[in-house]
């Protein structure tokens, strides 16, 4: 009998959900990031707080593949946004200020639309109910060109659900959303944290999400400030040096 | 084999909604049929009123005329991904780049042959052009033209969509690369009215598939770099 | 100090070929002196065909490997390279005029795919212009000058088949010196008007790199100080968050 053997790889811990070293973002002569060192855990959901200009957006959109870094490393469950971004696409949904919709589509054709390029076929989609499941099930067949900003926020939020996401990047997720709207939004949380998934909700309504959220993160002019709570760790601007530590170059 | 598929039913998936968002939108796609047949109407009075002289002139000015189109119809498809950052989440998607790219192709492809079969009765109608037995390799030509232009226009639009001045950019980058493209459609639609005396039909043919088949594996493969910032 | 030898290299060289070819090489027996025009017009085209590649693999490599220095190099070959084109259609016209009776001749494929190639270069310089974020234009041109690079054989190759398929009389040519039947003599002026040209080329090439890359260095230098500044400016303890000191981002 041939003998095998069997490698046992020793137990490594699973990557951290995010976790980003030095990363800077410039655009032309302003420094959007201007070097921000977070891990966040997996499962966690973490607010990203700070005034307009933070660079929250920025953060998340790097973390979501829609921008390169210009220095340093973002990981998203141990990959490279840089090198591998068609690794991480599938892992991360995106909710950003502008909702991508189509106007001349209506609200159905617009998630399927989306289910198609998700991956999901046409039969087993979920566009139904997940227009119920948003309040848009009586708009189903109008064109979006004649929605209100909430409507279309909730139908954006919709296409989120269509995708099964490890991390979900939520950019002023409250916006122009009525009470309902808002109380959408605090049941999707819920919904992706029991899923297991990991959450980033940058806001304003700091109120609201402290409530549901393990941990927070505060930034300020491209840099984070100060992190507090659970499940979220960073590396803050050391104090008092005469110059700071060169960002880290990134590989690609 | 399975991920061709993939891809296949992606870049249908934007084809098809390209083709219903153009359906749709108001006249845009309409204007731009117009825009052309007015172009070969101006030509008329820029080069007759000898009937013989427009005859003659007829290949170029049918694809003068498709060329103007063209550049506003690539412009017009990638146009529907300005409104609300759609291009950002399209890019989102994890989707192959190639096929978001076949995708948009694909749609061009389909508004081009629109303007084809648009402009093509009405040059034959305004310059008195004969077109006998010459519909096949009419048809090929426009045919082959038209993934060309489409292969070439989507790749330059998306380069200019979200540029400053992009309205004179598209068509100052994309011109000098489709001057080989006109050359031979012209050469291969006046081989095709006139009856192939020399033989070069086939050749011109061969020039439009070459430029075809490089300009879509070019576009292909770089398209993944436009659309992230 | 190298680059001072090769510049006075290439000046020598310059001067030496030039002299040989407008003064001591007699002039064609059919074309007359008009001819002389050929040993500029011929290694300036050369020259902008080579310039366009090197633009073109540097737009390659900085995709491959994100480095702004290769951007400089790309941008370094457009701009050397849009001069040389410039001036070849200017000597390709200057030679048509008495010797063709025309400035221009659409069915020389050399003169309008070298037009072309103008076109191109002029269109990815002012294309160059309108993006101000350093990264984001270096892609972008990157792609773009691929694409053109693509479409220049395309182009030439057309342009041939235009002209082949015609059977017109034959005209006079500007590369009958690139004929193997054309006297030792003149063959040897032309290809040392090629070498002192590319000598010359090559120098204003790192002049106009190293030029670009002391801007780069600056730039990349203000960058990193801009962060830096940010940085600090947010940890200290009454400075203003937002405000970045100007005098702290000077190298």
């Amino acid at each position: 009998m041939p003998q095998t053997t069997i490698y046992v790889a020793p137990r490594t811990p699973p990557p951290p959900a995010v976790a980003t070293r030095e990363l800077a973002r410039l655009f032309g002569r302003d420094a959007a990031l201007a070097g921000v060192s977070l891990r966040v855990e997996r499962g966690r959901l973490i607010a990203l707080t700070g005034p307009n200009g933070a660079g929250k957006t920025t953060l998340l959109r790097i973390l979501a593949t829609s921008l390169r870094p210009s220095f340093g490393v973002a990981e998203v469950d141990g990959v490279d946004v840089a090198t591998h971004p068609e690794l991480v696409r599938p892992r991360v949904a995106y909710l950003s200020h502008a909702t991508g919709l189509y106007d001349d589509l209506t609200a159905a054709e617009n998630l399927r639309f989306a289910a198609t390029l998700l991956g999901r076929p046409s039969g087993t989609d979920g566009v139904a109910d997940t227009l119920a499941e948003v309040g848009l099930a009586l708009d189903a067949d109008r064109r979006v060109r004649g929605f209100s900003a909430g409507m279309r926020r909730r139908l954006a939020l919709g296409r989120l659900l269509l995708a099964s996401p490890s991390l979900v990047l939520l950019d002023e997720p409250h916006a122009a959303l009525d009470a309902d709207g808002m109380a959408l939004v605090d049941r999707l949380l819920g919904r992706w944290r029991d899923a297991g998934a990991t959450v980033l909700v940058a806001s304003h309504h700091a109120d609201r999400i402290h409530d549901q959220a393990d941990g927070w993160a505060r930034m300020d002019a491209g840099l984070l400030v100060e992190v507090g709570g659970e499940g979220v760790a960073a590396t803050l601007p050391a104090p008092a040096l005469d110059s700071a530590p060169a960002p880290v170059r990134a590989q690609r | 084999m399975s991920a061709l598929r993939a891809d296949a039913a992606v870049a249908w998936a934007i084809a098809r909604k390209d083709a219903l968002s153009e359906l749709r939108g108001r006249h845009a796609a309409g204007s731009t049929l117009f825009f052309a047949a007015l172009v070969l109407l101006l030509f008329g009075f820029a080069l007759g009123p000898d009937s013989r002289r427009l005859a003659e002139a007829a290949p170029g000015l049918l694809w003068l005329a498709i060329v103007f189109g063209g550049l506003l119809t690539v412009a017009r498809l990638h146009q529907l991904e300005a409104d609300d950052d759609a291009l950002d989440q399209l890019a989102r998607y994890p989707v192959e780049r190639h096929a978001i790219y076949a995708g948009k192709a694909l749609a061009g492809l389909a508004a081009m042959l629109v303007l084809g079969a648009v402009v093509l009765p009405v040059v034959v109608i305004l310059y008195g052009v004969e077109v006998g037995g010459a519909w096949p390799a009419l048809l090929a030509t426009l045919v082959l033209g038209a993934i060309g232009f489409a292969a070439v226009g989507t790749f330059y639009a998306g380069v200019t969509v979200r540029m400053r001045a992009r309205e004179v950019m598209l068509p100052l980058l994309m011109l000098p690369v489709v001057a080989p493209l006109l050359l031979a459609a012209v050469k291969a639609t006046a081989a095709a009215l006139g009856g192939d005396p020399f033989g070069e039909l086939g050749a011109w043919l061969q020039l439009l598939a070459g430029f075809d088949v490089v300009m879509l594996i070019a576009g292909g493969l770089t398209y993944g770099h436009l659309l992230e910032e | 100090m190298k680059t001072r030898i090769l510049g006075a290299v290439a000046l020598l060289a310059v001067i030496a070929a030039a002299v040989n070819a407008l003064l001591i090489v007699p002039a064609d027996l059919n074309q007359g002196d008009a001819q002389r025009i050929m040993y500029v017009h011929v290694p300036s085209a050369w020259l902008g065909y080579l310039s366009f590649g090197v633009t073109a693999l540097a737009g390659i490599g900085y995709l491959w490997r994100r480095d702004l220095r290769l951007d400089a190099v790309a941008v370094s070959a457009a701009e050397i390279g849009v001069m040389f084109t410039a001036f070849a259609i200017w000597g390709g016209m200057m030679w048509g005029k008495p010797v063709w009776g025309v400035y221009w001749q659409w069915e020389d494929p050399r003169l309008t795919t070298t037009a072309l190639l103008l076109a191109l270069y002029v269109g990815y310089l002012l294309f160059r212009r309108l993006t101000d974020d350093p990264a984001r234009r270096a892609a972008r041109a990157a792609v773009v000058g691929i694409i053109a690079a693509i479409d220049i054989p395309i182009v030439h190759f057309s342009v041939e088949w235009w002209r082949g398929l015609h059977q017109r009389a034959t005209f006079g040519s500007p590369d009958k010196l690139l004929n193997p039947a054309a006297p030792a003599q003149f063959v040897i002026a032309l290809v040392a008007m090629v070498v002192a040209f590319t000598l010359a080329w090559a120098w204003l090439m790192i002049r106009r790199y190293q030029l670009a890359r002391i801007e780069w260095q600056i730039e990349e230098h203000g960058r990193l100080g801009r962060i830096s500044a940010a940085r600090r400016a947010a940890v200290a303890p009454q400075a203003p968050a937002a405000q970045a000191p100007a005098e702290e981002a000077a190298p």
